[in-house]
C-alpha cells in the first residue's frame, strides 16, 4: 500500500503540486497547463497549501488514514476505506452531499465541490499509471509517495 | 462571482490605520485588504527571482538538483535580467510622466495659457541655461530642454544631468562610466540586453540599473516636481485634513488617481467656472470636489494652498482607494496612471461609479478612455462633465452610503518642499544644519515609496516611523508612505509627543510635526535636492550626510528605479522584502555589500522596524562621528 508523505520544511510554496492535481482532474478534454483554466471553480484542487505564518508552509494533503474520520462519518456509504489497497475510495452517486466528512476532517482536506452536489478529495490519481500528479510536480520533493 | 458577500473573507490584512482596518473589515465587498490571505502562498523561486520565463524552455526555477536553467543560466544570470528588467520598466514608468508634464508646459507656453510660478519658470531657465522673448516662450524652451534630453539616443549623453546633479556625485559617476544616455534609449537599452540570451553578466546589468537610476531620479523625479510647479503652483505649508472625512457627500465627488498631475489643470479650473457649477446645482448638488488617492491626489495636496475651493483634501494610499469608493459618495474616478488599482473596476460597476481613463497606458478594464489632448481639451474636458454629471443624477439616491466621517484628521501639516521648507526655515538651511550639528535632530531619514499590503497595510512604514522619530531621527516623506502616516495623525503638530526629548523640543518650538509631508512619490526628488543643497552648505559629499532612506513598502517596479537612484547617490537603502534577488549570490552582495565601495549606497534588507531602526540609527551615529559631530 502506498500513501503520501509530507515534509513542511522543503515545501517552498510554490503550487506546482496544486496545477498539477487540477490538470489531472480536468474535465474540460484539454490537456496541458497552458490551456488550464485557472480561474474556472470547475478546475479545483484537491490539495492546498496554507501558509503557516510564519514564512513556512503548510501542504495539506488526503492522508488516506488508517482510520480516517470522514468514511467514519458518512452516513450514505460514499467513502469507504479500500482494505486493499489502502486508499479511501469516494462514490459519488452513492453521495447525499450532506458534508459531515467536510466537517469531520482533522486535516481539512475534503472540500464542497462548486456546484455543491458532492465532496472533492484526493483520489491518489488512480487514473495515472505513474500515480499522484502532485508528487511528480514537486520540485523539492516535499511530497513523496512511500510504500507502507 | 470574486465578491460574494455570503462568503467574503473577513480575514482582512492588518493596517497601521486601525480605524480603517475595521472599516474595510466590515464591508460588504472585497478589497486588495480581503484578497492578502487567498495571496498567502507565494511562490518560493519568484520570492527569490530564481524563475525564469523568457523563452519556450522556461519556466525554469532554480533548484539544488537543476542549479541552471536549460539555455544554461545561473541563479545570478537570471535574477539580474528580472532585476534590471523590472527597473527598466519602472524606470520607463517614470519618463513617461516626465515626458507628459514637459509636453504640457510647452504646450501651455504655446498655447500663452496660465502660469502659476514665474519664479518656478525662471529657477528652470537658470539651472538649464536658457532665455526667452518672454514667459511663454520660455516655457517652451525650458520644456524643449527637457524633451531634446529624453529622446536622444543611448549613446549620447543627456545634456542636463550635469546641470542638476551634485558636481561630486557626477564625478564619481564619470569614474563609474554610469551617465546616462537618452532617458528613452537607456530604458529601452537595457530591455534588450535582458531578453533571451542576450545578457548573462549580472555585475554589468547592476551598474546598468544604476545609470537607469540617475536619468530615472533627475527627470522622472526632480525635473517632473520642478516642471509642475510652473504651471501648477509652488507648494505653501498649510494645515489640511486628511483621510474619508474630507469627502463631502453634498457635493459631485471625483476620485483621482494617477501621478501626471498636471493632466488635471484644464479641467480642475474648469470644474469651478460659473456654467459648470451651474450644472452641477441644476444636478442637486453644490458643485464639483476633487478627492485625492494615490500620489496625484499627494501631489494636489502639496500645492493645496492654491486649490482650496476645489479640493476637498486627501483621502489616502492607493491600498485604501478601495475603501473609499465604498463610503459611496464618490461619482466619477478620473485616472490618467497608476497606482489605479484593478480591484476598484468592480466596485465601479456595482456602484454605478463612472470610470475615466486620460491616458492609455492606464487604461482601466470598465473605463471610458478619453485622451489628453491639448487642443481639444475644452470639448473634451466638457464631455468629461457632463458624462460625470450623468453618472451622479443616475447612482445618487440609489447606492448605499456607507460614510467614514471620523476618519483621518483635520491638521495635517502640508506642502512642504525644498523650496517651502528652506522658506519656513528663514531663507537658510543654516538653522537645520544647527539643529543637526548639536545633536537636536540626531539625522534625517526619508521614509518614502509605496504602500503594500501582503505583509500588512503600512504597518512597516510607521513602526519603522514611530521607532525613527523617538530617536530623535527627522522623518521626511514622500509617496503612499505619505497617505498612510497622515491618516495615523503622524504629521500633525501634535505628533511631536512621540518624538524621542531632543526632536519633540524642536518640533514644540517650531510648532512642527516630527514627519514632515513631501507629497508623492515624484517628490523624492525634492527630498534629494534637500539633501543636495544641506550637502553643498557644507561642503561634503552625499554619502557622508548623516541621513538614510527607507522605501520599507516598497511596491512596484518604480520603487526599484527610485531606489537605484538612491543607491547612485551613495544613500543607504532599507527595504522591508528583497526585491527578488536573494536567489542570487552575486546581486545580493553587489545590492548588500560592494555598492558600497561603487557609490557609497547600500541595500538594508529588514522586515522589523525596531531593528531597522537601530541599524538605521547606528549608520547615522556612524556618518555623524566622520563628520566630527
Amino acid at each position: 500500500m502506498k500513501r503520501i508523505f509530507i515534509e513542511p520544511a522543503k515545501c517552498d510554496g510554490c503550487k506546482n503540486c496544486t496545477l498539477a492535481c487540477m490538470e489531472s482532474h480536468r474535465e474540460d478534454g484539454g490537456r496541458g497547463l497552458y490551456t488550464l483554466d485557472l480561474t474556472d471553480p470547475a478546475n479545483q484542487s484537491r490539495n492546498r497549501i496554507l501558509s503557516d505564518g510564519k514564512g513556512g508552509y503548510l501542504p495539506i494533503f488526503c492522508r488516506h488514514c488508517d482510520d480516517p474520520d470522514c468514511a467514519g462519518t458518512c452516513m450514505s456509504g460514499a467513502l469507504v476505506k479500500n482494505q486493499t489497497t489502502g486508499l479511501v475510495d469516494y462514490d459519488a452517486e452513492k453521495c447525499a452531499a450532506c458534508y459531515m466528512c467536510v466537517m469531520a476532517c482533522r486535516y481539512g482536506v475534503p472540500a464542497v465541490s462548486p456546484d455543491r452536489k458532492r465532496m472533492i478529495k484526493c483520489d491518489f490519481c488512480q487514473h495515472l499509471e505513474e500515480g499522484p500528479a502532485c508528487v511528480r510536480a514537486c520540485p523539492k520533493k516535499a511530497i513523496e509517495v512511500r510504500e507502507v | 462571482m470574486n465578491s460574494c458577500t455570503d462568503c467574503l473573507s473577513r480575514n482582512t490584512c492588518l493596517s497601521a490605520d486601525k480605524p480603517m482596518e475595521n472599516y474595510i473589515r466590515q464591508l460588504p465587498r472585497e478589497t486588495a485588504h480581503h484578497r492578502v490571505e487567498g495571496q498567502s502562498t507565494k511562490c518560493g523561486f519568484g520570492l527569490q527571482g530564481v524563475c525564469c520565463r523568457l523563452c519556450a524552455n522556461g519556466p525554469c526555477r532554480v533548484t539544488p538538483t537543476a542549479p541552471r536553467g536549460i539555455c544554461g543560466a545561473n541563479a545570478d544570470t537570471i535574477v539580474a535580467r528580472n532585476f534590471l528588467r523590472a527597473v527598466a520598466a519602472g524606470s520607463g514608468c517614470y519618463i513617461h510622466i516626465v515626458e507628459n508634464t514637459a509636453r504640457q508646459l510647452k504646450n501651455t507656453g504655446l498655447h500663452k495659457d496660465k502660469i502659476r510660478s514665474e519664479k518656478a519658470l525662471n529657477r528652470l531657465a537658470e539651472i538649464f541655461g536658457v532665455t526667452g522673448s518672454d514667459k511663454y516662450d520660455l516655457c517652451v524652451k525650458v520644456a524643449d530642454k527637457v524633451l531634446s534630453d529624453l529622446y536622444r539616443p543611448e549613446y549620447e549623453p543627456m545634456e542636463l544631468v550635469e546641470k542638476l546633479a551634485y558636481a561630486p556625485r557626477v564625478k564619481r559617476w564619470k569614474e563609474l562610466g554610469i551617465l546616462p544616455g537618452g532617458a528613452k534609449g537607456e530604458v529601452f537599452n537595457n530591455i534588450v540586453k535582458t531578453s533571451t540570451n542576450l545578457s548573462s553578466d549580472p555585475v554589468e546589468m547592476m551598474v546598468s540599473c544604476l545609470r537607469l537610476g540617475i536619468s530615472t531620479g533627475l527627470y522622472g523625479l526632480q525635473l517632473t516636481n520642478l516642471l509642475n510647479d510652473v504651471v501648477l503652483g509652488d507648494p505653501e505649508i498649510r494645515p489640511a485634513p486628511v483621510g474619508m472625512n474630507v469627502i463631502d457627500p453634498d457635493y459631485i465627488n471625483i476620485l483621482i488617481t494617477g501621478h501626471q498631475h498636471s493632466l488635471f489643470t484644464y479641467i480642475q479650473d474648469r470644474l469651478l467656472d460659473e456654467d459648470v457649477v451651474a450644472k452641477a446645482q441644476a444636478a442637486g448638488a453644490k458643485g464639483f470636489k476633487l478627492v485625492g488617492c494615490t500620489c496625484v491626489g499627494q501631489d494636489l495636496q502639496l500645492r493645496g494652498a492654491h486649490y482650496t475651493e476645489i479640493f476637498d483634501g486627501h483621502a489616502g494610499n492607493n491600498y485604501i482607494s478601495e475603501a473609499v469608493l465604498s463610503c459611496g459618495a464618490i461619482d466619477a474616478v478620473l485616472s490618467e496612471f497608476n497606482c489605479t488599482l484593478p480591484g476598484i473596476e468592480p466596485i465601479c460597476d456595482e456602484l454605478k461609479i463612472k470610470q475615466i481613463c486620460l491616458d492609455v497606458v492606464a487604461k482601466k478594464a470598465n473605463a471610458e478612455y478619453i485622451p489628453f489632448q491639448y487642443e481639444t481639451r475644452q470639448a473634451d474636458g466638457d464631455r468629461i462633465i457632463d458624462e460625470i454629471i450623468a453618472a451622479y443624477k443616475a447612482r445618487r439616491g440609489t447606492v448605499p452610503m456607507n460614510l467614514f466621517t471620523d476618519h483621518g484628521n483635520k491638521n495635517t501639516l502640508t506642502g512642504v518642499s525644498e523650496g517651502s521648507l528652506k522658506a519656513f526655515l528663514g531663507g537658510s538651511w543654516k538653522p537645520l544644519i544647527d539643529l543637526i550639528v548639536a545633536g537636536k535632530i540626531k539625522g534625517l531619514a526619508g521614509v518614502v515609496g509605496c504602500s503594500s499590503v501582503a505583509y500588512g497595510h503600512d504597518t512597516l512604514t510607521a513602526e519603522l516611523t514611530r521607532e525613527l522619530i523617538a530617536k530623535d531621527i527627522l522623518v521626511l516623506t514622500a509617496g503612499c508612505s505619505s497617505g498612510g502616516l497622515e491618516n495615523i495623525g503622524l504629521m500633525t503638530p501634535e505628533a511631536a509627543e512621540l518624538a524621542g526629548p531632543n526632536l519633540k523640543a524642536v518640533c514644540k518650538e517650531l510648532g512642527i510635526p516630527p514627519v514632515l509631508n513631501f507629497g508623492p512619490c515624484l517628490a523624492i526628488g525634492r527630498l534629494e535636492i534637500v539633501a543636495t543643497e544641506i550637502a553643498g552648505e557644507l561642503g561634503v559629499d552625499l554619502p557622508q550626510l548623516p541621513l538614510v532612506l527607507s522605501a520599507a513598502q516598497w511596491l512596484e517596479e518604480q520603487a526599484l528605479a527610485d531606489g537605484a537612484f538612491a543607491l547612485a547617490l551613495g544613500l543607504p537603502l532599507h527595504l522591508g522584502v528583497p526585491p527578488f534577488m536573494t536567489g542570487s549570490k552575486v546581486v545580493t552582495k553587489v545590492l548588500t555589500e560592494d555598492m558600497v565601495e561603487l557609490t557609497g549606497g547600500q541595500v538594508i534588507i529588514d522586515p522589523d522596524g525596531k531593528s531597522a531602526a537601530n541599524t538605521l540609527e547606528a549608520m547615522i551615529e556612524k556618518k555623524r562621528k566622520a563628520l566630527n559631530i
